[in-house]
């Protein structure tokens, strides 16, 4: 997996030359995507009048060294429109679902990964065809158990359902991290008089734990950023997640004019995600490749 | 060696996740399978309440133009947009693989936009990429010396502007599974090619692309199973009021005929067909899948 890393390779021209065409299109993609989020950062510190300006970067490097800078719009936006509830409302979902996600998938893909029984291939070929199942397929008999239940717009049918659509590639996730462990662990144990329950949460869950930490900063991604379901099952503004708590407020903000705001509001809902991958982006790269081997 | 203990430890393991598996995919699956043979008007309706309609809501769904469009607009997404974005995908991941430095860096920022909300994502590129006249594209447009306001985000350029800002998203995800892909082949490979004079395209089409075929498939079909529910989003975003005909999607015509229109009474709410269009997404799925594994059968490498 770990790849030797060639930092610090000496100049070599002649290398540097032929792979100048390369350089320059990385350089156009990042410059690309750093305007695009720059920007956006530097509007959501300056006013309105700015924005439509024309000169976003130059108001907020104005602002910037007078120290002049609109932190307003975040309060405005983190306050008076409710961001705060919603930030919240993803916060809970997320702990919530992310834990019992590991709890159910964890020693799901352990039974599959080390014994051999009849049903084992079944399950891992559901496995694989689940995450492939679009969510347009499921969420209409879902919504009717829901409303037959009385659990429509509820916050337990919400992550009832980021559980699901997320158990799949956990399990599939962490079969090798458990096939890879020594195979004597489990008779050892066994000698030792260790349940095979026990063994489980006491040897082999703890020593899978990179593997369980990667997943679950993916699934976080997956579920912060999650709008489709949501849309459909989070009706009522009270359990609404970020994702559709920015939505209304995006079209809400455009018509008062609060652009600053607006901005600052995309800022906050992009910030978490976006602060992971910049300390942990080896981990989650290893995760997105780890997923796509089999599509 | 499966003893008694353990055959109990399995199942209380297992059940938990069967249990998902039954409540979240086997038994929706099934459900909106048949529900789409029967004319059923409101989703709460239970089961005996449905009558059987045979295909009809597959034949009236095609008589719809609402639908008619976000039929075309969903395959010109997914072929166009496939096309440049698993284009993009590999030619990144031939510069990250071919010795660049910063490998790390680059690899990052080119996957970053997948990391962000695709709410948030939006509304920055229509708030500012796709903004009139001091917006990003027509700043640039108007540099060259083109005509603008080029309306990116009107009737005209539209599901063109849903494009790209929704490839600039994927091409980052592609591109890894690319890059996992050539890093699989042997260096020797390329250095018996080096003595032999082959230059990077000719490395590119005798080494590289055969030896990934398996990769080409895995990502034509992670880009078709993607795609369903991502661009739901995005239709939403360049169109939040209503349906309108360049950004309509079938996910998003989907649930308009579900729960009602959007300030619109104009469309009936219609979940039989709902689930045709449920039904005819997954069946692109599972051909295209099919297709793409055809075409790419005879690979050597098994990725």
């Amino acid at each position: 997996m770990a790849r030797s890393v060639s930092t610090r390779e000496p100049i070599k021209i002649r290398k540097d030359l032929r792979l100048a065409p390369g350089y320059l299109l990385c350089g156009v993609w990042a410059l690309f995507t750093f305007l695009l989020i720059g920007w956006t950062i530097a509007a959501s510190l300056v006013t309105p009048r700015e924005i439509f300006g024309g000169d976003v970067l130059g108001a907020f490097f104005e602002r910037l060294v007078n120290f002049d800078l609109v932190f307003n719009n975040y309060v405005l936006a983190w306050g008076a429109q409710n961001l705060s509830r919603f930030f919240v409302n993803s916060v809970i979902y997320s702990v919530i679902s992310l834990t019992l996600i590991i709890i159910i998938a964890a020693p799901a893909s352990y039974a599959l990964s080390r014994f051999k029984f009849r049903f084992n291939a079944v399950v891992q070929g559901i496995t694989s065809i689940a995450m492939g199942v679009p969510a347009v397929m499921i969420i209409m008999p879902i919504f009717s158990l829901a409303t037959a239940m009385r659990a429509t717009g509820s916050r337990t049918t919400l992550i009832f359902l980021y559980i699901g659509m997320n158990v799949p590639f956990t399990i599939f996730y962490l079969l090798p991290f458990f096939k890879n462990l020594p195979s004597g662990l489990e008779e050892a144990a066994a000698v030792d008089g260790c349940s095979p329950v026990r063994t489980f949460w006491r040897i082999m869950f703890p020593l899978a734990q990179p593997g369980i930490i990667t997943v679950t900063i993916f699934n976080f991604i997956t579920i912060w950023n999650e709008f489709f379901i949501s849309m459909i099952f989070a009706n009522d503004a009270a359990i609404r997640p970020i994702a559709v708590g920015l939505f209304n407020m995006v079209q809400g903000m455009r018509y008062a004019g609060h652009w600053g705001a607006m901005f600052a509001s995309a800022v906050i809902v992009f910030a978490p995600t976006f602060i992971l991958f910049i300390f942990l982006s080896n981990k989650i790269l290893a995760s997105v490749t780890g997923g796509a081997i089999k599509g | 060696m499966v003893g008694r203990k353990n055959k109990r430890m399995i199942v209380l393991f297992l059940i938990p996740a069967i249990f998902i598996y039954v409540m979240v995919f086997i038994y929706p699956v099934f459900r909106t399978f048949i529900m789409s043979f029967f004319a059923v008007e409101a989703i709460e309706q239970p089961f005996y309440q449905w009558t059987f309609a045979g295909l009809d809501n597959y034949i009236g769904l095609f008589g719809i133009d609402l639908f008619n469009r976000s039929v075309t607009n969903y395959l010109t997404l997914w072929f166009v947009g496939g096309i440049a974005v698993l284009f993009l995908g590999m030619v990144y991941a031939v510069i990250l693989t071919s010795g660049v430095r910063l490998k790390r860096f680059w690899r990052a920022v080119i996957y970053l936009p997948n990391v962000i909300s695709a709410i948030a994502l939006g509304t920055m590129w229509i708030n500012y990429v796709f903004r009139d006249i001091d917006g990003l594209f027509d700043r640039a447009v108007n540099l060259m010396g083109g005509q603008t306001p080029v309306m990116w985000t009107g009737p005209y350029m539209g599901l063109w502007s849903l494009l790209i800002a929704y490839c600039f998203g994927m091409v980052g995800y592609i591109m890894l599974t690319f890059i996992s892909g050539i890093e699989k082949i042997s260096d020797e490979y390329y250095e018996s090619a080096s003595i032999e004079g082959a230059n990077i395209f000719h490395k590119f089409f005798f080494i590289t692309l055969p030896l990934i075929r398996g990769v080409v498939r895995s990502n034509i079909v992670i880009w078709t199973v993607s795609l369903g529910t991502g661009v739901f989003a995005w239709s939403f975003m360049f169109s939040p009021n209503n349906l309108t005909l360049p950004f309509t999607m079938p996910p998003n015509y989907m649930r308009e005929i579900i729960f009602g229109g959007r300030g619109s009474a104009v469309i009936q709410r219609d979940s039989g067909s709902a689930a045709a269009v449920g039904i005819l997404m997954a069946l692109l799925v599972v051909v295209i899948s099919v297709a793409a594994s055809l075409i790419t059968r005879r690979d050597d490498v098994e990725m």
